[in-house]
């Protein structure tokens, strides 16, 4: 490498290994100091007036001297293909700062560049090894203690550090919904490992602060802060000026943050000691007013964005030379000898441990083993125990007197009012139940609580149960999933609900890349359970338009880990719901629970007045879990018919056409669970029926599971007629226009009959007894 | 970076000894001709103890005056201080760190405090135990094992430990404190009043020793399963260790603040590792926190030997540990937390053997 390769603007020739050359530097500077004439005691203020004693500054730059020697060594190890992540904290160092000041009781949702505050913040806790769990994560070691290798993230449970990989703001929502969160739980009694003074961090760069959901975050905390909630969170923007390759404007983060209603704002830059002093009041104005606070903390970014980022086709060696001369190393380092708070002896001897020590603890990690089976990678993306998950269902039991109090006197199993049979009807009774026996939960959203819901499925529960449990959010998706994580960490157990289906679109990303991955990232260490309710699909009487009839799950289906339950009636929805709660309870599971709109309110299943689709309740503990499907007809032998939510309703209607006009006695099962599929199942009945015909009423392109089970059971030998019917790629239209793209019953009949024409497979025992046509 | 370490002396972290260090197979093993065990003499003397060396010196081993606290502690701070001093010589040490009385030894070694002062420390706070236990603060430790004789975790000493401390020995009302887990993971102030109860004392990480006073040790020696290691038999009761690293021992913690806090304490020349797992660096040491560390918590909480050597392994990767004399009481327990920590790949006992059967052992015991 040499000047040939350098832009033509840059003047000097440089060389490209910048991380030499700022590590010579920081020799070259420790060799040409003098040391102070006055040299202060350890417990000596750095400057009069300060907080920062020397003691407390020498350990600072020894936890950030450490977290450059990781980062090196992360870059070290990458030239022999040994490191895997080379995103560094190189000129970040000043967050240690932070790491030291904030208590391992006050949550951290970090940015990637955080190494000088995990060793900072580690200090707080006795055996604590920083340095080489950092570097166990970036070899990808199984002994990592946070990600066990499937990521490098900060994080570590015991410090109160949630993963996360921070490159988007992801985590911004869930750190503000845990603010948001601590004194709701405090409040509600419930067992808080947090003390009531806990505030909550987080920690971005200042190209993060444009993304949307950042953006959500931070007016979602200025939101809650003006309507009086507590909100206690520190929001930490390090400032790098750059955004990989594009700079950020000149005084952008101040200019945007500095004058915004119900955001203090402070700014920590200069010497370590002023730093030291503005982190520190940042702090205490956050704990003691319990309101948010922008931090906006100057740093600069060394070495590139990460290690395959070559600066110099995007920056001249002169401004990457300036840069250098700003780390934070240097600075601190003259501060420190030309206060007295150390000699330039000292910090040498404590510069060449570092490098010493992490060398060696680096090629040690290298040997450490990494994962290396399915198996051992998926452990703890999707935890299932039935066993246990049973027992969570079926308590605690609640006695009839304190039932009856939250029903307001009449029990839902024994009303005799038909609407209080219908799928809201019996939505309304099993989320008052739950409400009823389990004190962690919370159910929120745009419009549930007042109002009761747009389809009046939560009437009455924010009057039953309060607004400290049931309440109205602002309306912004990300918020609400942000909450409903936060409150996860809290110790609560979040309904949230987006209002519909194609709304969760505005926000899945808090879905796909936190909730559903908390688990995966930190080893089952962190979790979030949740039960996020989804009103969609399409079949709406008088409601129309695609916005409220989406008719697609594919986005949802493809997230690991998540399951998907899709109730088609009442009573299925009461016992799924129950069993959704339990697995979050008991696994930690993010269970999406979408409910059919125009099923909410459906009494007929045949004809007008026939009250086919009304049921009794179920009262608690009875639950549904995954794997278990609904059959009816479960001895027809001619025909399987494998549907769900508005499907299974026609289905069950064609069933009585296709045996009274048809001839053809068709089994029809109810998946209920879209993930994971209840597949055995689905093949079993196949098996015995020997033809299978999908009615999906999710678009015909990954909109639906059509696709996953004909695939499945083609792969599996199933010989017999095989058909689908699904609804037409194209979104959902007004009015009658509905039904040339939506499926039909006429569709499904005329597809059953002939389907059923086709060969069987169905087993030669089936076709002895005469079953098959 | 690796052009960096150069062909020098292997980067070594000491280990120095704790009691029950001093054996009689270690009779005669201080040398009479050494300064440092003049000075000791000198000091002994002036104290009216018994000479070191004439103990020493003894041709048979007698339990009740080589174990009294007042002899063994010096007897093997001052054998480990000499050991330490070859090591040196032959070794960059980058860590220190001791098994309990160890730490005191540290101390010396990394010239935290002057000889004189630590040597006066050592047998100060023996004196302080055996006064204690004059006045009625009786009892003592006893270990227990978490492994088979393979250094694997057997989960029934575990389960066993851990309901000693719980609702075996111990009543419904006191805590499990942080026998099973590392440093830091306890922290609840007691709720226990039961004047027996069973505290952990030093977690040496494939064992444990446990103390109580003489009612609570028979009490847990009652309650824990006996189990045999290889030839060992546990629960094996410590002779002549009193209740260490306990509340038990709180006047004597008082005592020794009042008595030592003024020592010339200083950072040390090389970081140590202290019985929670924290660093003292020759740059970032508070004196006066390290005296309220070695004269108060050290004295009253367990100390946390697996601990301290994981921060060691970990944090500074040596190539070798050196295990000091007197006698080689850390050998196998050394060798457990190399299995353990899976160090250079070691996992089993027989790794572990066959590594030390090279050309380079990973682990120097100095007084084999």
């Amino acid at each position: 490498m040499g000047a040939t390769h350098l832009p033509e603007r840059g003047r000097c020739p440089m060389t490209f290994d910048r991380v030499a050359v700022v590590e010579d530097a920081l020799d070259a500077l420790l060799a040409g100091l003098a040391p102070a004439e006055h040299r202060l005691s350890p417990d000596d203020a750095v400057r009069p007036g300060s907080g920062l004693t020397v003691r407390r500054a020498v350990e600072l730059f020894e936890d950030q001297v450490t977290s450059r020697q990781v980062d090196r060594a992360a870059r070290e190890l990458k030239k022999t293909n040994r490191s895997f992540h080379t995103i560094t904290g190189a000129g970040h160092e000043n967050n240690a700062v932070l790491g030291a000041q904030l208590r391992i009781t006050d949550p951290a949702f970090l940015h990637y560049r955080s190494g000088g505050f995990m060793m900072a913040r580690a200090r707080q806790l006795p055996g604590s090894t920083p340095a080489f769990d950092a570097l166990l994560g970036i070899v990808a070691s199984r002994e990592d203690p946070i990600a066990q290798g499937r990521h490098k993230v900060w994080g570590s449970r015991s410090l109160w550090v949630p993963p996360q990989t921070s490159t988007i703001a992801s985590h911004l929502p869930k750190a503000v919904g845990m603010a948001y969160s601590l004194a709701r739980a405090r409040r509600l009694g419930l067992a808080d490992e947090l003390p009531s003074d806990a505030i909550v961090m987080c920690s971005f760069g200042d190209a993060t602060v444009n993304h949307a959901t950042a953006l959500a975050a931070f007016n979602t905390a200025r939101y809650g802060a003006r309507i009086g909630l507590p909100m206690p969170i520190l929001f930490v923007c390090e400032d790098n000026q750059t955004g990989i390759s594009v700079p950020t404007p000149e005084g952008w983060i101040e200019a945007t943050f500095s004058s915004q209603p119900h955001l203090h704002y402070r700014r920590a830059r200069g010497d370590l000691d002023e730093v030291w002093d503005a982190v520190s009041e940042a702090i205490h104005v956050v704990r003691a007013a319990r309101e948010p606070l922008f931090l906006h903390l100057d740093v600069v970014r060394l070495w590139g964005h990460a290690g395959s980022d070559a600066e110099q086709t995007y920056r001249t060696a002169d401004e990457i030379a300036l840069t250098e001369q700003e780390d934070p190393l240097l600075r601190n380092a003259r501060r420190l000898v030309k206060t007295g708070a150390a000699t330039p002896d000292q910090l040498r001897d404590l510069v060449t441990d570092a490098r010493d020590r992490v060398w060696a603890a680096a090629e040690e990690a290298t040997s450490r083993p990494r994962l290396a089976t399915t198996e051992e990678v998926t452990a703890p993306l999707a935890p299932y125990h039935a066993d246990r998950i049973a027992i969570r269902a079926a308590e605690p039991v609640l006695g009839e007197p304190e039932r009856s109090a939250a029903f307001g006197g009449i029990l839902p199993e024994v009303a005799t009012t038909p609407t209080s049979r219908t799928m809201a009807g019996h939505l309304n009774a099993a989320l008052t139940d739950e409400l009823a026996r389990r004190p962690e939960l919370l159910l929120f959203g745009e419009d549930v609580a007042r109002k009761g819901g747009v389809y009046n499925v939560t009437h009455d529960l924010q009057r039953r149960f309060g607004a400290g449990r049931v309440f109205d959010t602002l309306l912004d998706e990300t918020s609400i999933l942000g909450i409903a994580q936060g409150a996860a960490h809290a110790g609560l157990l979040p309904i949230a609900e987006i209002q519909y289906l194609a709304y969760i679109h505005n926000a899945l990303d808090q879905i796909r890349g936190e909730a559903a991955s908390i688990q995966f990232f930190s080893s089952g260490q962190f979790r979030n359970p949740m039960v996020v309710r989804l009103p969609g699909l399409a079949y709406q009487k008088g409601f129309g338009g695609h916005f409220h009839n989406d008719n697609s799950v594919g986005a949802l289906r493809d997230i690991p880990g998540v399951v998907l339950a899709v109730p088609s009636n009442g009573a299925d929805a009461a016992r799924m719901l129950r069993g959704s709660i339990a697995m979050a309870l008991e696994d930690g599971r993010v269970v999406l629970f979408l409910e059919p709109i125009a099923l909410y309110h459906e009494r007929d299943l045949h004809t007008d007045g026939d009250g086919g689709w009304l049921g009794a309740y179920p009262p608690p503990p009875a639950f549904l879990l995954p794997g278990e499907v609904g059959v009816y007809d479960t001895d027809a032998p001619d025909l399987l018919i494998v549907s769900y939510a508005n499907g299974l309703r026609m289905s069950l209607q064609a069933q009585a056409i296709l045996a009274r006009d048809h001839g053809v006695r068709a089994r029809v099962v109810d998946l209920r669970w879209l993930n994971p599929l209840p597949i055995e199942a689905v093949r079993d009945h196949a098996a015995d029926c020997g033809r299978v015909l999908v009615v999906d009423e999710c678009r015909a392109t990954g909109g639906g599971v059509a696709d996953a089970l004909i695939a499945d059971l083609a792969e599996h030998a199933f010989d017999g007629g095989l058909a689908s019917v699904r609804a037409v790629d194209s979104f959902v239209p007004l009015g009658s226009a509905t039904s040339a793209v939506l499926v039909g019953l006429d569709q499904v009949v005329a597809a059953a009959v002939e389907t059923a024409r086709r060969p069987s497979a169905a087993m030669p025992r089936r076709s002895a007894a005469g079953r098959t046509g | 970076m690796t052009a960096d370490a150069g062909p020098e002396r292997p980067r070594a972290v000491l280990v120095l000894p704790g009691r029950g260090a001093y054996t009689a197979s270690t009779l005669g093993s201080i040398p009479a001709d050494h300064p440092l065990v003049t000075r000791a003499e000198a000091i002994r003397a002036e104290l009216g103890l018994d000479s070191l060396l004439a103990l020493d010196a003894a041709d048979t081993f007698e339990p009740s005056v080589h174990l009294r606290p007042a002899n063994a502690s010096p007897l093997i701070f001052l054998g480990a201080l000499l050991d330490a001093e070859r090591a040196t010589a032959d070794h960059r040490l980058v860590a220190v760190i001791g098994n309990s009385l160890g730490w005191y030894t540290a101390l010396a070694v990394s010239g935290a405090l002057e000889f004189d002062d630590a040597f006066r420390l050592v047998q100060g706070i023996a004196l302080l135990q055996e006064e204690a236990a004059e006045r009625g603060i009786t009892g003592g430790q006893l270990i227990y094992p978490r492994v088979d004789v393979d250094w694997q975790p057997v989960e029934a000493y575990a389960a066993a430990l851990e309901a000693a401390l719980t609702d075996g020995a111990n009543g419904a009302q006191a805590e499990t404190d942080d026998a099973a887990g590392g440093p830091g993971d306890g922290g609840g102030e007691s709720r226990a009043t039961d004047p027996d109860r069973a505290y952990p004392s030093v977690d040496l990480g494939a064992y444990v020793v446990l103390a109580a006073s003489d009612a609570g040790l028979a009490r847990l020696i009652e309650a824990l399963p006996p189990v045999t290691v290889g030839e060992r038999q546990f629960p094996l009761r410590l002779a002549f260790h009193g209740p260490y690293h306990t509340p038990l021992l709180a006047s004597v913690a008082e005592a020794a603040t009042e008595r030592f806090t003024e020592l010339p304490w200083r950072a040390p020349s090389v970081t140590l590792i202290d019985g929670r797992g924290v660093r003292f660096t020759p740059w970032a040491t508070d004196p006066a926190e390290l005296a309220r560390y070695t004269l108060g918590e050290q004295i009253v909480t367990p100390y946390h030997f697996a601990a301290s050597a994981r921060v060691a392994l970990r944090e500074y990767a040596p190539e070798r540990l050196v295990l000091t004399g007197p006698g080689n009481t850390l050998g196998g327990v050394v060798g457990q937390l190399l299995v353990g920590e899976g160090y250079h790949g070691i996992r089993t006992r027989a790794d572990f053997e066959s590594a030390q059967a090279g050309a380079a052992p990973l682990v120097l015991s100095m007084g084999r």
